[in-house]
């Protein structure tokens, strides 16, 4: 039973680090009905930001969220402005902002590959290979501390969004773009602060995978594949859902790693994706699907 | 009194414009066509006569499997608009459906790759039963999600080879110096295949239920199009020629390898190959590939096989996409100078 | 000079027709006005025209003489025109009070926000008893006046309003149209699309008939609610049915 409880531990400190990896990316989705596959793309960039500033600076990767989370908040809102202005009309916005993101996913990993080159970077603070006890129980430092900040980071993500008057646009603009503009709001504006947000998010997320995931360019393939299953699972543009979501797919992974093997964690993801799709396709707190 | 304004301004109800009546086919492109096909088919009884016969009929083969693909991929990502971005899954399928009996059993792939091509179709049509029940993202992220599933397969099954994957002998089919004929004809094969299929998903009501879809699906659906089967069927029929070749090529290069296969990389080209030369037309996923292919080529040469080649692939399919988004054959066509040979709608 | 004027407006949607045709029409302040006319006619349209909605193809929105060159609705919000649309005008996901709170978004003035809100729930009770429900398991009435309510919370110039009864049951609909009638006494300017053609004229001081893509006709309310062609055309069995849609 032990066994069982402690490989749960690992599931839900895996967990709570997916949530706030796909946290950006739901958030796209439900402002801006943007999906973005250069999310994960993102998270690595950020990771080997905070990779060198470990390396070259000795500077703590949770200590250069400080740093990278407004450096990807500006470059998000310039990213927005730069690209998804120019198709914001489109008759079939959703399927362009796909393609789109897709082939800027491209684009990013082949100048980071250029620049850095395919081999796996880590960085290796002290926590990484710490660990302490809670009762019989191992938790491991270098994730309990990311599990932690990624709460931490994803409370304060909602409180403000619940009672700040830009959080209360944002929310607005989720709900019925619509009527957000007949209150007021300016959907343009809150959609680039949106997608600044959700860029700065994957700073953030990068920052934390630099040191609990070795990384490479190619890798946010697998990481954009997981995280779009977890969001699709939760629900598309529910944040709420991307954290249920990535808490319950955590201890799955890590339980399927458990009983069948180490390579096959991603497959709680894809099995859970697809039967969702089964069951009940707009995810767990998603809202009916519309064209 | 009140005043009548429709009177006073002498409105009268909107009049219908006539639907003009497609134009007739032009035995210009057929010329074209039958010129081009001739030279297709004896390309390759050129060996004797040409210096690096080697180099330019692999890169034949190469073009020709491209064209396949890309005019496969069309059929549901272009016609129907719903975008694979995982189609790699269906060329991975067939690869290893000729590559296993090919090197448990020294079965040739000649025989499997139809095989291969159902496989592939069969994977389309469960997959599709699944994700095609709603409309929206889900569905391209499904295919993302196919693929990468059936990567991480095969790479943890020792059966089939695992990471490492299995080498394939070859089966001396023909004397050595025409090796690669073989391969040549097959793609040749898929390639007039898949273009002959698009063309007549083109003009069936099959086809125009799936423009239906793809420009409102709402509308299509209450106008009574089974969007549902359509989907799905175009996603199974988009996996046939697919997987075919997926077979051949396996073999073309002795080894089948997960990596080699179920790569984003190669659904990222199809894509590119499609919407650069043209969506939902028949000769745009053609034009796309012998375009493409001549950039990564000459990519290749230029640069080396580095990763400026996936940069290049990235940039050129955000450009179109932003500038050019009906591609080549489509934005001719729009300003009305599209060439009578490419003219296949 | 008119408070609102639209002048020569053509408006459609997507790649479809024109459904507005040159429409004209002049808003005079302190005047309420009853849009009515066919299905289809453009009435939405037109609303979603003025409010920024739905840039116009050809033709001009101006308000206190400023032209809405382009401006979006949370500009045209700002000028001090309100629109309540037909549906899906409340935020589901949110509670009937922070549905009250972003009514007020442009708003700086805390203590302003928290009178009004007063006012508000004064004037619908059942907001009050409400207010930390979710505005989506609201019913359809109470929908409706939450989102008359948050029209109120930034005090406009131009209350819009696309079908406020619609699908309402009679006593709510009168508390509806109660409510407007207090505005109008306030001196806002109301324009009304209504189905119910005849309780929107009883209720407006100015009659609009919608039609063709223009304004086919228009009048004082009660001598369009009499005129016989108008009658013939577009009011028919619901003059003699009271009420009934």
């Amino acid at each position: 039973m032990s066994g069982i409880v402690q490989v749960m531990i690992f599931g839900l400190l895996l967990g709570g680090v997916y949530a706030l990896f796909a946290s950006g990316l739901t958030l796209a989705f439900g402002v801006m009905r943007i999906v973005n596959l250069a999310h994960a793309v993102f998270i690595v960039a950020a990771a080997y930001v905070a990779f060198f500033a470990w390396e070259k600076l000795d500077i703590d990767p949770l200590l250069s969220i400080l740093f990278i989370m407004p450096l990807f908040f500006i470059a998000g809102i310039g990213v927005y402005r730069v690209f998804f202005t120019r198709i914001e009309g489109s008759p079939r916005y959703v399927e362009m902002t796909v393609l789109l993101t897709f082939g800027v996913a491209i684009m990013v990993e082949g100048l980071l590959g250029v620049q850095f080159t395919g081999i796996f970077r880590q960085a290796k603070p002290a926590y990484l290979t710490d660990a302490f006890f809670i009762g019989d129980f191992l938790v491991p430092t270098g994730q309990f501390f990311a599990a932690t900040l990624s709460l931490v980071l994803l409370f304060v993500l909602y409180l403000f969004l619940r009672f700040t008057r830009t959080g209360y646009g944002i929310r607005a603009t989720m709900q019925n773009r619509d009527a957000a503009q007949l209150v007021g709001v300016n959907v343009r504006r809150v959609s680039a602060i949106s997608f600044g947000l959700s860029a700065a998010l994957a700073g953030a997320s990068g920052a934390l995978m630099s040191y609990l995931f070795p990384f490479f360019p190619f890798r946010h393939w697998q990481w954009i594949a997981i995280l779009l299953a977890l969001v699709v699972l939760g629900g598309m543009g529910s944040l709420k859902g991307a954290v249920i979501g990535a808490l319950l797919l955590g201890v799955a992974s890590s339980l399927v790693v458990d009983q069948i093997g180490l390579g096959w964690g991603p497959m709680a993801f894809y099995g859970a994706l697809f039967g969702i799709l089964l069951i009940r396709p707009r995810g767990l707190f998603g809202k009916e699907v519309a064209a | 009194m009140i005043e009548d304004r429709a009177a006073a301004d002498g409105l009268e109800p909107d009049v219908v414009e006539a639907v003009t009546a497609p134009e007739g086919p032009r035995k210009s492109r057929w010329i074209v066509v039958g010129v081009l096909l001739a030279v297709l088919l004896l390309l390759p009884l050129t060996r004797p006569f040409i210096g690096s016969y080697n180099y330019w009929i692999l890169i034949a083969t190469n073009v020709l499997m491209w064209v396949a693909m890309a005019s496969s991929w069309n059929i549901l990502g272009g016609y129907a608009g719903y975008i694979s971005l995982g189609h790699a899954v269906f060329f991975g399928v067939g690869g290893y459906v000729a590559a296993v009996p090919l090197y448990y059993y020294g079965v040739s792939p000649f025989l499997t790759a139809v095989v291969g091509g159902l496989a592939a179709v069969a994977l389309g049509l469960v997959a599709g039963l699944i994700t095609l029940r709603t409309r929206g993202p889900a569905f391209i992220i499904s295919t993302i999600a196919l693929l990468f599933m059936f990567l991480l397969i095969f790479e943890n099954s020792d059966y089939l080879g695992g990471t490492a994957g299995l080498p394939l002998p070859s089966l001396d089919l023909v004397p050595q110096e025409w090796r690669k004929a073989p391969f040549y004809y097959a793609m040749l094969i898929a390639a007039v295949g898949s273009i002959v299929l698009s063309y007549q998903v083109a003009h069936s009501k099959f086809g125009l239920g799936l423009r239906a879809i793809a420009e409102d699906e709402t509308k299509a659906e209450v106008a009574g199009v089974p969007t549902r089967f359509y989907k799905i069927l175009a996603f199974a029929l988009s996996a046939f020629w697919v997987g075919f070749v997926g077979a051949m090529w396996g073999y073309s290069l002795a080894f089948a390898r997960p990596t080699l296969f179920f790569t984003v990389a190669i659904s990222a080209e199809m894509v590119l190959m499609a919407i650069i030369g043209g969506r939902a037309t028949v000769a745009g996923p053609v034009i796309g590939a012998v375009l493409i292919y001549a950039v990564n080529e000459f990519s290749i040469v230029q640069f080396g096989s580095s990763e400026i080649n996936i940069v290049i692939v990235g940039v050129l399919l955000v450009t179109v996409l932003l500038f050019f988004p009906v591609g080549i054959v489509g934005s001719l066509r729009d300003k009305g100078r599209l060439p009578a040979f490419l003219n296949w709608d | 000079m008119a408070l609102l004027e639209v002048r020569n407006i053509d408006a459609g949607y997507g790649q479809g027709p024109d459904i507005l045709k040159g429409l004209s029409l002049e808003v005079a302040e302190g005047t309420s006005y009853c849009i009515i006319g066919p299905n289809g006619a453009g009435k939405s349209t037109l609303l979603k025209v003025i409010s920024g909605l739905l840039p116009p193809r050809s033709g001009e929105v101006v308000f206190n003489g400023v032209p809405f060159n382009g401006f979006r609705p949370d500009q045209i919000l700002a000028a001090g025109i309100c629109f309540v649309p037909q549906d899906q005008a409340v935020f589901g996901e949110m509670s009937v009070k922070e549905n009250l709170i972003i009514g007020a978004y442009l708003e700086k003035d805390r203590s302003v926000i928290k009178e009004r809100m007063e006012r508000v729930f004064e004037q619908f009770p059942i907001l009050a008893e409400r207010a930390s429900m979710d505005a989506g398991k609201l019913s359809g009435g109470q929908q409706q006046m939450l989102a008359l309510g948050r029209a109120l919370m930034i005090d406009p110039d131009v209350l819009m309003l696309d079908e406020p009864s619609l699908g309402l049951a009679p006593q709510i609909a009168d508390q509806i149209f109660a409510t407007i009638r207090e505005l109008e006494a306030l001196g806002i300017t109301i324009i009304m699309v209504e189905q119910n053609a005849v309780r929107g004229l009883e209720l407006a001081d100015w009659g609009v008939v919608l039609d063709l893509g223009i304004c086919r006709f228009q009048g004082p309310a009660d001598t369009i609610l009499e005129d016989p062609r108008i009658r013939e055309l577009y009011l028919g069995k619901a003059v003699d049915t009271e009420g009934a849609p």
